[in-house]
């Protein structure tokens, strides 16, 4: 019971955090000088009295708290309005968008923590320089290579030095960039809490009782250490939905990124808005997904 | 013919190149008890260690050790050999219960580990041998036990379910480190008895590593002392008791009969008392909402006379620590009053410098108290400093106060870490007598001593109050050495005082029944020895 009222409060926290979002993505939106009106007139060459039109039938013209109040009964409705630019319902572009988006972000960490883990764990049972070097070598990439240098440098590589298309487009760059960028994040914190956690003194107990290195390490060990790679699998989940924008323009993939790029490009509030709250209750849920995982593995925190 | 279930020749075990133990021999036989006493650092888990096959990997056995387990060699360097016999032949169960269940996993599911190490059982029989160990280990509620986790237990019923892992498979011989010395006395009688029971009933030898001489005296046929890796004296428990032939063994026995025969009590000087408190209560604050505030203290009262020794004695979280620190100003109550030197301290908003001046307290840890990163003398320093008690008598005074611990003044210029631990206490004692108080705060000052190091501080810690004549609340959990030092003595328990009266009067005809379980909890004394010269511990 206990356990579940204190999920039921970190979810509740997560949907104030999004509230507060929402609420400040439309504020910022407002505040930027020049509307979607003032965009489209100087392409279309509109008059004032049209683009006064406009306003009034776009509902501009009506006071914040109005706007805001309106697009909340309908976003909770899951209507999120029309993209002004292109007048499609914005549902239909997130539906073709966010599949996107999913399979680089799911493909990119599943990577990552992959070989984040292997490292690791490998270099804790057989520790050699070897594997040192590595891990600091993988570390030391994602410090100090920003992931849009390293998706240039792709590009030139592979797709017009080698000539090995498609890398634009394709997935296969984008998510070994991404992955190997996440994996730099968690694998050096994540070695030095198993040399850590191999001299608990439960550990020392589960070798007392004279069971196989393999148990040791699966059911003593690894719990050990899941505070720390559920809190940087978090950290790392959410600047990956933040940065696959960079990564999704430069390969021109038509995902979440790239959407919200010109959609701020166009001064497209409904999509902008949209985005923003999705990526925002998204990341709501990550974290209260890793917090709820956290309880379940040490239930000392419940 | 028989072979004694462990046999020990010449162990000499090396870490970096320094010597840990040194040609240590010995035997157990099967049904038979051998108690390990030394300080810490002295090599005594080391020895279990080795035997065990689970030395740290820069450990290194000597050329000559051999180790026999039922008269077969063992090899703790192969660790395949080794890890067939752990929790078969051979298993451990060690200090701390707490840290070493694993905190992630329910206790059955510990326990069944062990079970299945035994041999492979199907599920019905392994959960029925489950219940019957736990049952052997005398826990409350088997099906209830089974499916809760370690922090759920007690500290004495976490010692039980790792015992219950340790004898999952009826092992030949249990090693026992230190098994009870994180636990509270009362539960610490429990835990030695119940030793007793189990190794009647599957008839294992035991390795019972101790520094508690009592405890080693209760449960073991044959003893070893140890001391910085050697064995100073080893043979049957009763002669080595009764006739210890070297030096640090008749400390250690010493030590117990100072303790026995607890000096009287001083005479109870009139006049204005160092400490008044009436109706304490103290509130620990909630970090979640509606919760309720945890009560660490309830209801307590107590008054202590100048120049008079109040001894508070409790088990952990018993409330004794959070009453020194109200008493000292470091916390405020939530209720209650609190008066020093007639100064009534509870609800003001500063206490005053000179109030400061007269009152002092010495903390448990002398690791934690004192900065590393200061020199001794600039430690002292310190508290002058604050107090504007400095100036150009400084160094002498400093010098004079360490003298009074006897500590030389080639001490001065040296950092905490080079000092052993008593030192330590005894520069923290030094500080805290600097401004000549007239009452001193002690919590818990002696536990994190090696006996015979508990017994010279205690010592000293008399011999200055009869010179200067301060007040003291003695804070500590060691029902001899609180009655050894107190005049007077309150019991706590769970926030509460339920007794309180003088040091002989409650030992002799305990009222409560809290502190007659106290009591009962005491081992039985060592038989008669012959010297109870002070001088030789001082």
């Amino acid at each position: 019971m206990a356990r579940v009222l204190s999920v039921l409060g970190t979810l509740l926290r997560g949907l104030v955090q999004c509230a507060c979002i929402v609420m400040l993505t439309f504020l910022l939106c407002r505040v930027m000088p020049g509307d979607v009106v003032d965009v489209l007139g100087l392409e279309g060459g509109l008059t004032a009295e049209q683009q006064a039109q406009m306003r009034h039938d776009l509902g501009l013209d009506q006071p914040l708290a109005v706007q805001f109040g309106d697009w909340v009964t309908h976003a909770v409705a899951g209507d999120f309005g029309r993209s002004i630019r292109f007048d499609r319902p914005v549902m239909d572009m997130l539906a073709t968008a966010v599949p996107v988006t999913l399979r680089l972000t799911v493909l990119s960490f599943a990577f990552g923590l992959t070989l984040a883990l292997v490292l690791a764990l490998a270099a804790t049972a057989r520790p050699s320089r070897l594997f040192d070097v590595l891990i600091d070598g993988v570390n030391i990439w994602s410090i100090a290579v920003p992931t849009f240098c390293a998706g240039v440098i792709a590009i030139l590589v592979f797709s017009i030095w080698l000539g090995w298309l498609p890398v634009i487009g394709g997935l296969l760059a984008p998510v070994l960039i991404i992955g190997l960028d996440n994996a730099g994040q968690i694998v050096k914190q994540l070695r030095e809490e198993l040399k850590e956690a191999v001299t608990l003194p439960h550990v020392r107990t589960a070798r007392a009782k004279g069971l196989s290195p393999w148990r040791v390490s699966v059911f003593h060990v690894m719990p050990a250490t899941m505070g720390v790679v559920l809190a940087l699998s978090g950290l790392v989940l959410g600047s990956l939905v933040a940065g696959s924008l960079t990564m999704e323009v430069l390969f021109a993939l038509p995902g979440l990124g790239s959407l919200t790029l010109n959609a701020i490009h166009g001064r497209d509030y409904p999509v902008i808005l949209a985005a923003v709250t999705l990526i925002s209750v998204s990341l709501v849920l990550i974290n209260t997904t890793m917090d709820v995982l956290h309880r379940l593995v040490d239930p000392r925190l419940a | 013919m028989t072979h004694p279930v462990l046999e020990l020749h010449d162990l000499d075990i090396a870490i970096a190149g320094r010597r840990i133990v040194l040609d240590l021999s010995f035997a157990i036989d099967k049904g038979e008890t051998l108690a390990l006493i030394g300080e810490s650092g002295s090599g005594k888990s080391m020895t279990a260690l080795a035997i065990m096959g689970l030395l740290p990997p820069n450990a290194q056995l000597g050329a000559r050790s051999r180790l026999l387990l039922d008269g077969v060699p063992l090899r703790p360097d192969d660790e395949t050999a080794m890890r067939a016999l752990r929790g078969r032949r051979m298993s451990m169960v060690f200090q701390d219960p707490m840290s070493c269940l694993s905190p992630f996993m329910t206790v059955g599911g510990q326990i069944a580990e062990a079970i299945d190490r035994a041999g492979a059982a199907d599920r019905t029989s392994r959960r029925e041998r489950l219940i019957e160990l736990i049952e052997l280990v005398e826990l409350p509620d088997p099906p209830s036990i089974v499916r809760r986790f370690p922090h759920e237990l007690s500290g004495g019923q976490q010692q039980r379910a790792m015992l219950a892992m340790a004898l999952a498979a009826e092992p030949r011989l249990l090693i026992a480190d230190e098994p009870t010395s994180a636990l509270d006395a009362t539960v610490q009688a429990e835990i030695l008895a119940l030793l007793k029971r189990l190794q009647a009933r599957i008839g294992n030898a035991m390795l019972f590593i101790t520094h508690d001489l009592a405890a080693a005296a209760d449960l073991a046929q044959q003893l070893v002392v140890m001391r910085a890796g050697e064995a100073v004296e080893q043979g049957a428990a009763g002669a080595v008791l009764a006739h210890p032939k070297h030096d640090y063994t008749r400390r250690l026995v010493s030590t117990r009969s100072i303790l026995r025969a607890a000096p009287a009590p001083a005479a109870v000087t009139r006049g204005q008392p160092a400490v008044e408190v009436s109706q304490l209560a103290y509130d620990y604050p909630v970090r979640r909402l509606f919760a309720r505030p945890w009560r660490a203290l309830d209801g307590v009262s107590l008054r202590i006379g100048a120049g008079e020794t109040l001894g508070i004695l409790g088990e952990s979280g018993s409330g004794k620590s959070t009453l020194a620190k109200l008493v000292s100003g470091l916390l405020r109550p939530t209720s209650g009053e609190i008066s020093l030197f007639g100064a009534p301290i509870a609800h003001a908003r500063t206490i005053d410098r000179d109030l400061r001046r007269r009152c002092q307290i010495i903390f448990q840890n002398p690791y934690g108290a004192l900065n590393p990163r200061l020199t001794i003398e600039s430690a002292m320093r310190e508290p002058l400093e604050l107090l504007r008690l400095s100036g150009s008598g400084s160094a002498e005074k400093i010098e004079r106060a360490l003298a009074d611990v006897n500590l030389g003044p080639e001490y001065l210029h040296r950092y905490p870490h080079q000092l052993s631990g008593g030192q330590r206490q005894r520069v923290c004692i030094a500080r805290a007598l600097l401004s000549e108080p007239e009452l001193l705060i002690c919590d818990e000052i002696v536990s994190a001593l090696d006996a015979t190091v508990q017994m010279q501080v205690l010592l000293m810690l008399k011999e200055l109050q009869a010179t200067r004549g301060f007040a003291m609340m003695f804070v500590g959990h060691d029902i001899e050495i609180v009655r050894w030092i107190s005049d007077r003595i309150a019991v706590m328990h769970r926030g509460r005082i339920v007794e309180q009266g003088d040091a002989a009067a409650i030992l002799t005809a305990p009222r409560e029944p809290y502190t007659r379980k106290l009591i009962a909890a005491m081992l039985p004394p060592l038989p008669d020895v012959t010297i109870t010269d002070a001088t030789q511990v001082a």
